[in-house]
């Protein structure tokens, strides 16, 4: 692949970034203009400024199937990193929206404009073609995340969290900066697309070595089996719109990069990664729905259910096929959907209750019908019941995985549907079937919430009912990696 | 390499005498320090050894020699014994890169110039800036390997101001760096020429730059009013309180020879170093030329130390981080886009620093209108929000 | 031998011997001096290697700036003493050992490969004038801000996050 050298109209493949750093501008001034009586409208000018970057990217930014490599190799400009933007820049509204209302962190500048600085991140992880571009993409996200999770110091777990985060995420990364500059050592080149062809001449060992690296690195973002003991701890530790942030887009965000970066750099080990990556997608479903089956509080829960849900999607890479990187692509739209669904419920009623406790939800569909309605939604999609998304995003990923004759992997992939299915279900009975412990409880739905569970909701069910759109462009956008 | 042993002779000479300079420089200065400080103040000085006490400095040499070299108990020894060696060696070495006049041509035979500095490295600035950075452990280590709470104290004090200064010191440096198109000092005298196609001295189209090098220059060395590591009436004497004799004396030299190698660089940038009538008809007189400018350049220190009163610590930090390195980055943004020639550019940046300074003087004064903060809600939820 | 040789042989005993000092040593002070020295060694690696610009960087940012910091949050958390028998976690030794025959792996890889001629051996210079120029300021420069400016221009926005990040992780509010 040729690089392109510099044309002005580049900049507009960078004009949502860019526009990004200037609303982390806009936050960070207005943040310090704003009286305290108007600390609130923080959120929803990030909110405003996520949303409108996302209405430029679709207008603006949209670029040719395979695109092109721009800035010197650092980026590629494709449809699939076109996408992954989007979901980052819908996942950063609905955070913002989820988190204004907050009484911890709905009034400092500073969360938005950290969270800002996360999308950007993500943004250029999805796009990165280039080793030093990935790595300072990666950081940028990290760190921006560490701060995120730990932002409540008072907290105690907030502040555990954040530290766990921080030392998993340093220690992975400093691994995989390991393995970047192994690859570098052996070819001698920065950029992913250049990296294939001057591995072919070095010894197995070589590849292999950089590969378990690098993996280490993206298996954390992505919190697959063995890198995922941060998980549970940082999902119940950091304040909810975060841990409703972490789950979806910096998943995507792992995905994004583990799938550009495979596909690439190692096609000339493609048996021993795909066989890898396949064992590796069966432990972490298994061991994410296993260990979710006995827990207690629903931040955890859904927790090792996200764990769970990346096993399902290495699934769709496993299968090293222009359908399965769709079946991924499809299956994380729709997961991030439901995941912001479940988390904005959550807040709402921690608010309330003041706790996570799967037992403090009995009866929630007597005091607070809509919201035990979303949750419902949003639990059915997650097990993967027909007429929701979840059903045909697992469907997809199975399928892909049976035609590229990995049967015995779609098999594990059933029997683990079937066992979240339990769980999910066990949630839902408390919320419909138990008996609220306090029958007066008021759960307030602000404007903010409204919108955004409203969106993601009719989303769930009008991406899981309209399949066809949906999967010409996962598909258009995976094609552009073949 | 086949170097000719001519060579290996010059060398050596040049930095035999660079050391000499350097020594003889820092007694001196001494002397110098104390007789321009009494002419500031209507006081007579040093005036008993030799004819206007010029001798006065080998009796200080003969009485700190003599002296007894104490070492605290609780000191970690081989630190304490490092730390003045640490501040010396690079205040020797800084001025290595710094040409004393233009190569004498032809001076061992055709096309065998005799270049007057002891080197010419491409990156000579990056060399004095990474000199000087390591010159800062002296200071830090003295003070902690003292085991004395002030001694520490001050050691931290003055990592810290050096640290900060450093920013602006390299910034500062950026302006004559981009004028003259290298970092080899050589290069930079030869800039400033006057002659057609060249600049001016630099302080003439770099004022800015000049007068905050000048300021973190004094900062880097500890001079007031930035002696801060050794604030007498709150920390007896700073990182070297503990240090006596010859080790004392170490710590004393350093801080003139690298108030000479200030001078001698902001000459050398700002100042058109060797530049001078004539100079390129007659090479050696770049060296009168050159010298002079740093005698200026030093008097004028010792004229600041006995005029101005010292810094507040957190005053200094303050105008170290806002406004001295502002200003440098300002001075980098407006350099760099004026030489571009591109009268857009230019207007763009200007236009841009236009509106951020209005608009942080603006926060500014909004900020002093209303100085009691809004109380921060307390922390009442379990988990998140 | 040449006197290049020689030079570089004296400066790897020196660097190794300060690496294994810093190991080795009981106060975290003399550790971090050991550090400094290693790394002012390894400028001069780079020295010899014909690229004196990153070498003066490698000795101003890491010797001098980096470390400096390090001494700081040493000295005024006074944490000099190390090894107290807790801080050795009970796989910490097999761990390292494992990770020491990864890294004696690699770079056995690396110099199995790295003949005349072979991947890994750096590409010839396209010019006399390239070779000449490589690792001055310009070339640096160039490569920095024409290649990798936007990964450049990133970084320093990254910095500015993580500036943020720690100010909001560490302010003290009962002060405000």
């Amino acid at each position: 692949m040729t690089i392109e050298p510099f044309a002005p109209v580049h900049l507009l493949a960078v004009l949502p970034e860019i526009l990004l750093v200037v609303l982390a501008g806009v936050l960070i001034t207005a943040d310090l203009a704003l009286p305290a009586a108007r600390k609130r409208e923080l959120g929803l000018y990030a909110a405003v400024g996520f949303g409108l970057v996302l209405g430029v990217t679709l207008l603006v930014t949209l670029p040719t199937v395979s695109g092109g490599l721009i800035f010197g190799g650092m980026l590629r400009h494709d449809l699939i990193a076109f996408a992954f933007r989007v979901l980052f820049l819908f996942a950063g509204v609905v955070t913002a929206l989820i988190a204004v209302d907050s009484p911890t962190i709905g009034k400092e500048g500073e969360f938005f404009l950290v969270l800002t600085a996360a999308v950007l991140g993500m943004n250029l992880m999805a796009a990165a073609a280039d080793l030093i571009m990935l790595y300072v993409a990666i950081e940028m996200t990290s760190i921006g995340l560490y701060a995120l999770a730990g932002f409540l110091r008072e907290n105690d777990k907030s502040a555990e969290s954040g530290l766990k985060y921080f030392l998993f995420g340093a220690f992975t990364s400093s691994l995989m900066l390991y393995g970047f500059s192994l690859l570098y050592g052996f070819t001698g080149q920065t950029n992913l697309y250049n990296l294939a062809a001057a591995l072919t001449g070095l010894p197995l060992e070589a590849s292999l070595l950089a590969l378990l690296l690098v993996l280490v690195g993206f298996g954390f973002k992505v919190s697959m089996v063995p890198f995922h003991f941060w998980a549970p701890d940082v999902y119940e530790g950091a304040p909810t719109p975060v841990t409703a942030f972490l789950s979806v887009a910096s998943k995507a965000a792992g995905f994004a990069v583990l799938i550009r970066f495979l596909l690439a750099a190692f096609p000339g080990i493609e048996s021993i990664w795909t066989t890898l990556i396949a064992v590796i997608a069966a432990l972490t479903m298994t061991i994410g729905n296993v260990i979710a089956l006995t827990q207690k509080n629903i931040k955890r829960l859904l927790a090792y259910s996200s764990i769970a849900q990346a096993g399902y999607m290495l699934m769709g890479l496993a299968a090293l096929s222009a359908n399965g990187v769709s079946a991924i692509l499809y299956y994380l739209g729709m997961y991030t959907l439901t995941n912001l669904v479940a988390f904005g419920v959550i807040v709402l009623v921690g608010r309330v209750t003041g706790s996570d406790e799967i037992a403090d939800y009995a009866g929630l569909s007597r005091r607070s019908p809509g919201l035990a309605l979303a949750l419902l939604v949003a639990f059915l999609s997650l097990g993967g019941i027909p007429p929701l998304a979840g059903f045909f995003g697992k469907f997809y990923l199975f399928t892909s995985v049976m035609q590229s004759g990995l049967v015995w992997l779609a098999i594990v992939g059933l029997v683990n549907a079937i066992i979240s299915l339990y769980y999910y279900l066990i949630v839902l009975k408390v919320v419909y079937l138990g008996t609220p412990k306090d029958e007066a409880a008021v759960y307030p739905v602000p404007r903010p919430y409204q919108l955004a569970l409203w969106a993601c909701a009719l989303g769930v069910i009008f991406v899981g009912a309209v399949i066809g759109p949906w999967v010409n462009i996962a598909a258009a956008a995976a094609g552009g990696l073949f | 390499m086949d170097i000719a042993w001519y060579r290996w002779v010059e060398w050596l000479v040049k930095a035999i005498i660079s050391t000499v300079v350097l020594l003889a420089g820092f007694a001196y200065m001494t002397w110098a320090e104390r007789k321009v400080s009494a002419l500031v103040q209507t006081r007579i000085g040093p005036n008993r050894l030799g004819p206007f006490g010029l001798l006065q400095p080998v009796a200080d040499g003969i009485k700190l020699i003599f002296k007894e070299e104490l070492i605290p108990a609780g000191a970690n020894k081989a630190i304490f014994l490092l730390a003045p060696i640490i501040t010396v060696v690079p205040a020797l070495i800084v001025l290595a890169v710094v040409p004393w006049g233009p190569p004498v041509a032809n001076f061992y035979g055709p096309g065998e110039d005799l270049p007057l500095g002891i080197a010419d490295l491409n990156v000579g600035m990056m060399y004095i800036l990474s000199v000087t950075s390591i010159a800062i452990y002296g200071v830090t280590l003295g003070g902690w390997a003292s085991s004395n709470k002030y001694a520490t104290l001050g050691g931290l004090r003055s990592s810290a101001q050096m640290v900060s200064y450093e920013l602006a010191l390299g910034l500062a440096v950026v302006g004559p760096l981009m004028l003259a198109g290298s970092m080899s000092m050589l290069d930079i005298v030869d800039a400033q020429s006057f002659a057609p196609g060249q600049w001016p001295w630099f302080v003439v189209i770099q004022p800015l730059a000049a007068l905050i090098f000048y300021i973190a220059g004094l900062a880097e060395v500890n001079r007031a009013p930035f002696d801060m590591p050794e604030a007498e009436q709150e920390l007896t004497a700073g990182y070297h309180t503990e240090y006596s004799g010859m080790k004392f004396a170490l710590f004393f030299m350093a801080e003139y020879i690298k108030m000479i190698g200030v001078s001698a660089i902001f000459a050398t940038l700002f100042l058109g170093g060797w530049q001078g009538p004539f100079v390129y008809q007659v090479p050696w007189l770049g060296i009168v030329y050159f010298w002079g400018k740093v005698i200026l350049s030093l008097v004028f220190m010792i004229w600041t130390r006995s005029t101005l009163p010292r810094l507040r610590y957190d005053r200094l930090m303050a105008f170290g981080w806002k406004v001295l390195l502002p200003a440098a980055l300002v001075n980098v943004m407006v350099t760099a886009a004026a030489l571009l020639g591109d009268a857009v550019v230019l207007g763009a940046v200007l236009s841009v620093l236009g509106v951020v300074v209005v608009g942080v003087i603006f926060f500014a004064f909004a900020r002093r209108r209303q100085p009691a903060r809004r109380p921060r809600p307390a922390a009442s939820e379990a988990t998140g929000p | 031998m040449t006197i290049e040789l020689v030079l570089f042989f004296l400066l790897a005993v020196v660097a190794i011997g300060a690496a294994v000092g810093m190991l080795l040593s009981k106060n975290a002070v003399h550790s971090a001096l050991f550090l400094v020295l290693n790394f002012a060694t390894v400028a001069f690696f780079f020295l010899f290697l014909g690229a004196p610009f990153i070498a003066m960087v490698q000795v101003t940012v890491y010797a001098g700036a980096i470390m400096v910091l390090f001494l700081f949050v040493i000295m005024l958390l006074g944490a000099e003493q190390l090894r107290q028998p807790s801080t050795v976690l009970p796989w910490q030794p097999p761990l390292t050992v494992f990770l020491a025959v990864v890294f004696v792996g690699a770079a056995w890889l690396y110099f199995a490969n790295a003949g005349p001629g072979s991947l890994a051996a750096p590409p010839p210079f396209a010019t006399a004038e390239a070779a000449g120029a490589f690792g001055s300021p310009q070339a640096v420069g160039q490569t920095l801000f024409q290649t990798y400016v936007l990964p450049f221009e990133i970084t320093s926005f990254l910095l500015l996050i993580g500036m943020i990040g720690a100010v909001v992780l560490t302010r003290d509010d009962k002060k405000r």
